[in-house]
């Protein structure tokens, strides 16, 4: 059986370009068996082989297959003889005999092709299967991915797949995402795509389908604590403190005007935004039951026209999952986890000079952060910090990963590449439509009053919850901690 | 300030009530919160401006984040250190032109001279009678007219009006009400809609109400600088000047009492000499009130009541000063500006006269003619820079940016101009200056003459009587 197969074989190869397709054709097949092999077997964990197994075996396999009968036809064309003449020089009479069925030949090339139909069709399934999965979209464009796939492996969704988000469900959105991978393969190969590359956020999936499978909004009830911490640049690092009373529910019932309100099943909200970008809204309308409002932005002449858009999650929580790290605020954050060890002097200060020196790229970086952090307290904090070797040493691998984790210079990824809009940070997200300049009929503007969304237990303050304290009548603070104090107080208890 | 403070209350204890009336209706955490707002509404009562504060305490939530410059000046300056608050001079009463609501409360953005009269009521007194609060009464001037005219609207907005004040206009469509043509302005002598006159912030820059800002020459270089009026470059050039740069540590500019001689001795600032306490006399926010000469028209003239006035520029300069220093300073000043008066700005406010008598010029309008520019710039420009030049020993800007440009654009620029109309009036009344008066004869004879005359002080003996100042 093997002898014949292999006289089979050698009857295929009629030429180079012949034998080149039936090696490749046969040794992809045996590879791809291997392969499947040791990952059954617990050997070969690496989801990257999955690429190779995959996406390159069967690829190869095709490619075989295909030059196989190019092969033969460059041979006819040499030769110039009949097909039949050839065939009968290059196989055994004894396969060429005619049957009832059929020649042996063809039994032969019908039973093969019925294998590789099979190989290639088990083949593609695990090959959907496995572009459905993170390592796939992380790793297979590594380059241009490299930054989406970090933050993704550090983010809140990090046991979703991407595609859970990205691609949807059913045979449309998998069409769809298909045929943008297309696209994608010829940008990455021929470099034709954006240094960041942009935002997404026109070809997500409804939030509707995607997030509120696991977060819906008749389950969002109450407040919820958020304590930011924010180190001084002084000698201590003196710590203060911004706790949120954040109102979170979604607004059912009397509880109106809580932050999930914008999504509650019985509200909608559409916006149109100049040049699409959500951004700056040219009008905002609010549809609750019968009622209505409109706001429209003062500050824009009406003739200018955008896209409709209906609000849902991602208009604020735009960077659910690939979340870049201010570098302060990433900074505050590892002091405050105790990462960063707070007695040595002036640690926010030079750790922020440190980590936001223009370095040209990681590698310089690494080196960069290094040099800056030991450098300065060895030349100016020597006696110091001489008991404080370990904790500097321990800070340059914190910041170091820090840099790692948010900067990409391949990229152009650089610190704060995208805007975050959940919260306002920089007079974005909520104020995009919370501000004075979008108005209704009457010049009443959509509410955008600090403690609308938000309570405060503290502002800046020595203390997380300075404000539960009785406020000091001697401070400049007394009339702020009162009145917060008291808001808070009576949103609590509502 | 105290009627503004109980609307505020009406407005923002009104919610108390009623949560404090339909509380109870409810069940238990109904009653609850009704005792809760109850007690609130009561501890609001007790502590008098309570519910003013809280008000005060939902401005600055918002705008610690949102002005965080504006909301860390006033939270370093002495009024937050006293309690003054947002609501205290934002707070507006019902009717106010420039009265709007913004998040519950009535307020007004413009805050003028009356609202800080509320606690400041000496200061604003004298604010409002001095010099200063008229400068926005300039519309009817010279000035104003070419601002419009040779320049146009947006420079006379954002230039002249930025320092001699806006008339401010309500504009109902505007967000504050206010007009932006009109604001932001703070200008010394802005006419606001409550009639009152001037802006506090055209020297207490905003938010901070800096004690040592206003007192730093910078304050006032905002607006008395430049071609006509060169008082910070003058000051800067002079042995004052000179000594507060270099000593500006020393000069105690935060302190709460500032007593020149005993809190500071460096040097003075515009604020010493002008306004600020003395070892004799209090400080004064009535800025003309130590000055004996008006040294801005076009001939200068004494001030009414000018002794006592001088007496009292001279009670500062003796601080540190004995008095014949003092004396012959003002001899030196004195003859200075009557030089100006008498041997330039009348003869030449004369020959203007005749020209416009004769009807010799060709354009009707004001500034339509260039001699008109240069008469103009004589006593506008570089006659007022001679005579500040004296007035604050600068010595530079009293010859070279001073009487050297009067005399050169005198003798060069206005008389040329005035012979080329060639009426036969106008050519008599220049002969007649240059052959007859002594100022003027040097003209027509030779240098060495000249020369010896001023090795001999025969030269000097024509202007003994400008020393003395003509009552």
């Amino acid at each position: 059986m093997f002898r014949k197969y292999r006289r089979f074989l050698k009857g295929l190869s009629t030429n180079w370009v012949g034998t080149a397709g039936v090696v490749l054709t046969t040794s992809a097949f045996v590879l791809f068996i291997f392969m499947e092999a040791l990952r059954l077997l617990g050997i070969v964990t690496n989801a990257y082989v999955g690429l190779i197994s995959y996406m390159v075996l069967p690829g190869l396999f095709l490619l075989g297959l295909a030059l196989i009968p190019v092969g033969w036809w460059i041979y006819r064309k040499g030769t110039g003889r009949s097909t039949a003449e050839l065939l009968s020089e290059r196989f055994d009479p004894e396969i060429l005999q005619p049957k009832a069925t059929g020649s042996r030949l063809v039994a032969t090339i019908a039973v093969l092709t019925l294998v590789n139909v099979l190989f290639l069709g088990a083949g593609g399934a695990r090959m959907l299967h496995f572009m459905d999965e993170p390592v796939f979209c992380g790793t297979a464009c590594h380059r241009v991915m490299h930054p989406e796939w970090i933050t993704y492996q550090d983010s809140p969704h990090a046991r979703v797949k991407c595609v859970g988000c990205h691609v949807g469900e059913g045979a449309e959105a998998l069409v769809d995402a298909k045929l943008n991978g297309l696209w994608q393969i010829v940008s990455a190969t021929f470099d034709l795509y954006e240094r960041p590359i942009p935002t997404p956020v026109h070809q997500l999936r409804p939030a509707r389908e995607t997030c509120e499978k696991c977060h819906w909004p008749d389950k969002f009830h109450g407040s919820r604590v958020k304590t930011f911490p924010r180190f001084g640049f002084d000698r201590e690092s003196t710590p203060s403190y911004t706790a949120l009373s954040l109102k979170i529910g979604s607004g059912t019932g009397e509880q109106r005007g809580e932050i999930h309100w914008h999504v509650a099943e019985a509200n909608e909200v559409r916006y149109a935004s100049r040049n699409d970008e959500r951004e700056t809204m040219l009008w905002v309308e609010v549809r609750k039951g019968d009622d209505f409002w409109r706001f429209t932005n003062r500050k824009i002449e009406q003739e200018e026209t955008g896209a409709v858009r209906t609000m849902d999650c991602v208009d604020c929580h735009n960077r659910a999952t690939h979340v870049y790290e201010d570098p302060e605020r990433a900074i505050d954050e590892r002091i405050h986890r105790g990462e960063l060890d707070l007695s040595i002097p002036y640690l926010k200060r030079e750790a922020l000079a440190a980590l936001t020196s223009g370095y040209a790229d990681t590698a310089a970086a690494t080196a960069g952060i290094r040099n800056a952090l030991t450098g300065v307290y060895a030349r100016r904090f020597r006696a110091e910090t001489a008991a404080l070797q370990e904790s500097i040493e321990d800070a340059v691998g914190v910041l170091q990963a820090l840099y790692r984790r948010n900067v990409h210079p391949l990229m152009n990824v650089s610190w704060n590449p995208y805007p975050d809009h959940r919260g306002h940070r920089g007079g974005s997200g909520c104020f995009r439509c919370h501000n004075p300049d979008l108005v209704d009929a009457y010049g009443e503007p959509i509410p955008y009053d600090c403690t609308l969304c938000h309570s405060f237990l503290s502002y800046d303050s020595s203390a997380p919850f300075a404000f539960l304290e009785a406020p000091d009548s001697t401070s400049a603070d007394f009339s702020m901690h009162a009145y917060l104090r008291d808001e808070f107080l009576r949103s609590a208890s509502r | 300030m105290s009627n503004k403070r109980r609307s505020i209350l009406a407005i923002s204890r009104l919610p108390l009530l009623v949560f404090s009336l339909a509380a109870p209706a409810g069940g238990t955490v109904r009653s609850a919160r009704a005792l809760c707002f109850v007690l609130l509404a009561c501890l609001s009562a007790g502590a008098g401006s309570a519910s003013g504060q809280s008000a005060a305490g939902k401005c600055m939530t918002c705008h610690k984040e949102k002005s965080p410059g504006l909301y860390n000046q006033w939270f370093m300056s002495k009024h937050a250190m006293h309690n003054v608050t947002c609501i205290d001079c934002h707070g507006a009463e019902r009717g106010d032109a420039d009265a709007f609501l913004h998040e519950g409360a009535l307020i007004a953005t413009l805050v003028t001279p009356k609202d800080c009269g509320a606690c400041h009521a000496k200061e604003t007194k004298e604010v409002d009678e001095s010099y200063h609060a008229t400068a926005g009464l300039i519309l009817e001037s010279q000035d104003a007219y070419m601002a419009h005219a040779v320049g146009g609207y947006p420079a006379a907005i954002a230039g002249c009006e930025s320092c001699h004040g806006a008339k401010i206009k309500i504009d109902p469509d505007s967000p504050n009400k206010l007009a932006r043509e009109s604001w932001p302005n703070s200008g010394i002598g802005r006419l606001n809609p409550d009639g009152s006159k001037g802006s506090c912030s055209a020297c207490h820059t905003r938010h901070s109400f800096s004690k040592a800002q206003a007192r730093r020459p910078e304050a006032c270089g905002k607006c008395h600088l430049g071609p006509d009026h060169p008082q910070k470059e003058i000051y800067e050039e002079s042995k004052h000047g000179n000594a507060f740069f270099t000593h500006i540590d020393d000069m105690n500019l935060d302190a709460d009492r500032w007593v020149v001689g005993i809190d500071y001795f460096e040097a003075p600032t515009c604020a010493t000499c002008h306004m600020s306490a003395s070892p004799t006399q209090p400080l004064t926010h009535d800025v003309g009130k130590r000055i004996s000469w008006t040294l801005r028209p076009p001939i200068s003239t004494m001030k009414e009541n000018w002794r006592d006035k001088r007496k009292s520029m001279q009670a500062v300069c003796t601080a540190c000063h004995g008095s014949a220093f003092v004396d012959g300073h003002y001899y030196q000043m004195d003859g200075v500006v009557q030089l100006y008066n008498k041997k330039f700005a009348e003869p030449a406010g004369k020959i203007m006269k005749t020209i416009q008598e004769r009807g010799l010029l060709e354009n009707p309008s004001s500034f339509g003619n260039k001699v008109e520019w240069t008469y103009w710039e004589l006593w506008h420009h570089e006659g007022r820079r001679a005579r500040h030049g004296a007035s604050m020993m600068g010595p530079d800007y009293t010859w070279w940016h001073g009487i050297y440009d009067v005399a050169q654009h005198f003798y060069f620029k206005l008389l040329p101009e005035a012979r080329a109309f060639g009426d036969p009036e106008v050519d008599a009344r220049i002969d007649d200056l240059l052959a007859n008066d002594p100022f003027h004869q040097w003209m027509r004879r030779p240098t060495e003459e000249i020369k010896a005359d001023i090795r001999s002080g025969k030269m000097q003996r024509f202007y003994e009587d400008l020393f003395q100042p003509a009552e």
